[in-house]
């Protein structure tokens, strides 16, 4: 190799997915470089959150290979897979609700056992979010949607990440709330974490989106530079015939 | 005469014992969505190990304590670890039956080290009693109050405080989420076993210390008390359990002072039923619906069933038919008719466990319900048997339906706790209605069988008088599974979302399984009064329940020839092998592990 590609953070490869008899992953590929906002575009039941569950360790692949940083992390549990360095913030958010916003951002520490600074990042994550300062005791099953985002980006954030997964996290929030995400995903890959991200939502993730991939009925069907695929029509074709073969 | 505050003060006491499992079972709900059948034998096994350290080492009462504890949470780790961290990928109700597998496993070998006569198990305290108010207090109630809230405290620090509490706290809220922020799970079972178990132990020690008195039986009133508070608790809701089993206590407490103590157990599993009904997530349960059991396909193995060709299935049955013309022993005979009666048990069973997934526990009530009835019926109303039997079956499918109907609407766990407490309501209400049950005397000298006017006395007539029922009931069964009906059960059973969707009633198909399966259990339970000739309410138990679920899950979930199969092997395999009766319950708990572990379909394959 000549101009060798730096090697990327993380690279899923031909990956093939099952539930029971159904397959829903066939040879996935997909690369996040380092530093860069990845997005996984896709109709409703494409597998996007799959994806998400095969990176996480939370469903094993059938065959293919799931490399972070070099290093293979099939067969290692979520728990290890986490402490390798990957954040995420789940579909639907997935607080846990009877505990106080406090906790449940604490909560995202937990791979972590230096106190101090724990407590320095809680208080750096009240200024990126500072909404969250009044309701710190409240029960996070209170929250709103939106307020309960938020929590959910400051508790990957505390595990000091270097890439973080996010399912559909625009999903049932106000327009004003969107703007607000997208942009507080900026600021974090801006201080030097990756974002993988999935998203219904092609034009919003195409903003700030340095990659994307359209996913069909398990299939990538499209991919290239955000810039790139923002005009193209074949993203909505790809859309209309995931829907129609769903 | 007790005052009310004596009862007050009992009814809290108990409660406090109840808290002390119920707060176990409540942990482990939380984390893994299971009821731990094994609480109470655990709690057994806490009252014991107890009793040996206070009668064989003596040691001092704090640190009898502790070694309860110490030696209990050991236990609980390891059925944590070797019981049911193998059976994490597995269909839904394998850790259900395997914890209950593991109870009958640990309640038999306390047996068999112990031996079931009662023991008494001194408290070491001094026997005064405090004047208080109106009622009087003991050092001993003193104690229980003290480690139940000391042990709440000590919980509460832990949850509240403790790292690993932050985890058993996230993941009984979100597991996968939980184990997103890096929680091993296997890390938060270990912890919640343990405690549960500590816990449980010590309660049974206390509990031994309050009756100086342990014996074997224990065990399982523990879990039903403890499952009782839990639900009414809420389950999975720690707070709720306590509050849960002091309402419980006081409830029993209460109903006591005013009916007599044979109506203490009947209180309880009333209000459980009233809670499952009325409140299925528990008195304090938050607006937010507790999650819902899965509902598609997992709860049962799916498999494809083995195929047994209609000439084998023949040449067996004639096999089976024409053997008495054969010199077998009477003894064989015996064994077999026992596994007829085993059999028509086991095809309600397998019927409603299997065919629309009902999972229930109490089976054995059904076997009463017949019983009593035929019984009854031969006896009050000269009846003739045959047809006293037939009464029994339908009396057993109306009452039977009727009772179970409440948890119609209840799903997956929840259905074997309500079938579970039902089961004990009807043994209940037999030992308590004495003007028509005869209560604890039990009815004696009931005629023996006879068809047309002929007694069946000779143990040939029995053998095939009860072997023709069993397979004209097994034919129907065969037939009902194949028509349109057997589908919609089946149906049921694998989405019973989606099956509403397309209509199905599922309160009539429901309804119509119970009032098939309650008429071959009846049957079975009529036939078997006249056999016995002797019957009460400790007849048809829990044992019989569990053994029956073992047959069924032996023979393959909803199989019909498999029910059959299983019941000839369990009955028959003992007998064959010489296995003295008290290992055989040992033998049958070990069987149902290994077969939720290494074949959960069976022998011959779910349908
Ligand atoms: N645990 C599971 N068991 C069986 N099938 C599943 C499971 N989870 C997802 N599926 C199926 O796999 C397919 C892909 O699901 P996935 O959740 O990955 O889709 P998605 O692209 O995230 O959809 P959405 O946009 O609706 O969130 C769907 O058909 C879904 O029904
Ligand atoms: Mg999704």
């Amino acid at each position: 190799m000549t101009t060798s590609a730096p090697e990327p953070l993380l690279a899923l490869s031909n990956v093939n997915t099952f539930y029971g008899q159904a397959q829903v992953h066939f040879d996935l590929s997909i690369t996040v470089a380092r530093g860069h906002i990845v997005c996984l575009l896709g109709g409703n039941a494409s597998g996007k959150s799959t994806t998400m569950k095969i990176i996480l360790g939370l469903v094993k692949p059938r065959s293919g290979d799931v490399t972070f940083d070099g290093a293979s992390l099939i067969g290692l549990t979520t728990p290890q897979i986490v402490r390798r360095g990957i954040a995420s913030v789940p579909e639907a958010r997935r607080l846990f609700a009877d505990m106080s916003v406090r906790e449940n951002i604490l909560m995202g520490a937990f791979v972590r056992n230096d106190r101090e600074a724990i407590a320095q990042d809680l208080d750096r994550m009240l200024t990126l979010f500072p909404k969250l300062g009044q309701r710190l005791s409240q029960r996070a099953g209170s929250l709103s949607g939106g307020e309960q985002q938020m929590v959910a980006m400051a508790r990957a954030l505390m595990s000091r990440p270097r890439m973080i997964v996010m399912d559909e996290p625009t999903m049932g929030l106000s327009p004003l709330y969107v703007d607000r995400v997208l942009e507080l995903i900026r600021t974090i890959n801006q201080e030097g974490v990756s974002v993988f991200m999935v998203e219904q939502n092609a034009s919003l993730a195409l903003e700030i989106a340095h990659e994307a991939y359209v996913l069909q009925t398990g299939k990538i069907v499209l991919s290239g530079p955000a810039r790139a695929l923002k005009d193209d029509p074949r993203i909505r074709d790809a859309y209309l015939g995931g829907s129609e073969a769903a | 005469m007790s005052s009310w505050l004596d009862y007050t003060i009992n009814g809290l006491i108990v409660g406090n014992v109840y808290a002390l499992v119920a707060v176990g079972l409540a942990l482990i709900f939380g984390v893994s969505r299971l009821i731990n059948f094994a609480q109470g034998s655990i709690y057994l096994v806490g009252a014991y190990i107890g009793w040996v350290a206070v009668v064989q080492l003596h040691t001092p009462l704090p640190l009898t304590i502790i070694v309860v504890a110490v030696a209990a949470a050991l236990v609980g780790l390891i059925i944590e670890r070797f019981g049911l961290r193998p059976l994490q990928n597995s269909v839904r109700i394998a850790p259900l039956l395997a914890t209950i597998g593991i109870s009958f496993v640990l309640d038999q070998l306390v047996m068999l080290t112990f031996s079931p006569n009662p023991r008494a198990l001194p408290s070491q305290l001094p026997d005064v009693r405090f004047q208080v108010g109106g009622g009087t207090i003991g050092p001993l109630d003193l104690l229980i109050a003290g480690v139940g809230l000391t042990s709440a405290l000590l919980l509460f620090v832990f949850l509240r405080y403790s790292k690993l509490g932050w985890a058993v706290r996230a993941a009984s809220q979100d597991r996968d989420a939980a184990m997103q922020m890096g929680v091993d799970v296997n890390r938060v079972n270990q912890a919640v076993f343990g405690i549960a178990a500590a816990l449980g132990g010590v309660s049974g020690m206390l509990v031994g210390m309050y009756y100086n008195q342990i014996d074997t039986a224990m065990s399982l009133q523990a879990t039903l008390k403890g499952v009782v508070a839990e639900v009414v608790g809420g389950a999975g809701n720690v707070p709720g359990a306590v509050i849960g089993s002091l309402l419980l206590g006081l409830v029993e407490s209460y109903g006591v002072a005013v009916f007599g103590t044979s109506y203490r157990n009947l209180f309880a599993f009333l209000l459980l039923v009233v809670v499952l009904v009325l409140r299925p997530n528990g008195l304090f349960a938050s607006a937010r619906q507790a999650p819902p059991e899965p509902l598609t396909g997992t709860f049962i193995a799916p498999s494809r069933p083995v195929r047994i060709p209609r000439w084998a299935l023949l040449a067996a049955a004639a096999i089976f038919a024409v053997l008495p013309f054969f010199p077998v022993s009477f003894y064989v005979l015996q064994t077999l008719i026992n596994a007829w009666l085993l059999g028509m048990l086991a095809l309600s069973l397998t019927l409603v466990a299997g065919t629309i997934g009902q999972v229930s526990l109490g089976h054995a009530a059904l076997l009463a319900i017949g019983a009593y009835t035929s019984a009854l019926l031969s006896m009050t109303l000269s009846v003739p048997v045959g047809l006293s039997i037939i009464g029994g079956g339908l009396m057993c499918a109306a009452l039977g339906t009727a009772l179970i109907s409440p948890s119609f609407r209840l799903r997956g766990h929840y259905v074997s706790i309500a079938t579970l407490a039902i089961g004990e309501i009807v043994s209940l209400v037999i030992l308590n209605w004495e003007s028509v049950t005869r209560g604890p005397i039990g009815i004696s000298g009931i005629p023996p069988l006879s068809l047309f006017g002929y007694d069946l006395i000779s143990p040939t007539s029995i053998y095939w008088f009860s072997f023709a029922v069993m397979v004209v009931l097994a034919l129907l069964q065969g037939r009902l599974l194949t028509s349109h009906l057997g589908r919609s059960f089946r149906a049921i059973r694998d989405d019973d979302i989606a099956a509403r969707a397309y209509g199905l009633s599922l309160n009539r198909y429901k309804s119509l399984a119970f009032i098939f399966g309650g008429f071959a259990a009846g049957v079975s339970g009529g036939i078997a009064a006249h056999l016995y000739s002797y019957i009460n309410h400790e007849t048809f138990n829990t044992q019989q329940s569990i053994l029956a679920l073992t047959v069924v899950i032996l023979g393959g979930l909803g199989n019909v020839v498999g029910a059959i199969l299983g019941s000839v092997a369990l009955v028959g395999l003992p007998e064959v092998f010489r296995i003295a009766a008290e290992y055989r319950i040992l033998i049958y708990g070990i069987v149902l592990l290994l077969l939720v572990r290494f074949r959960p379909q069976g022998l011959l394959g779910t349908m």
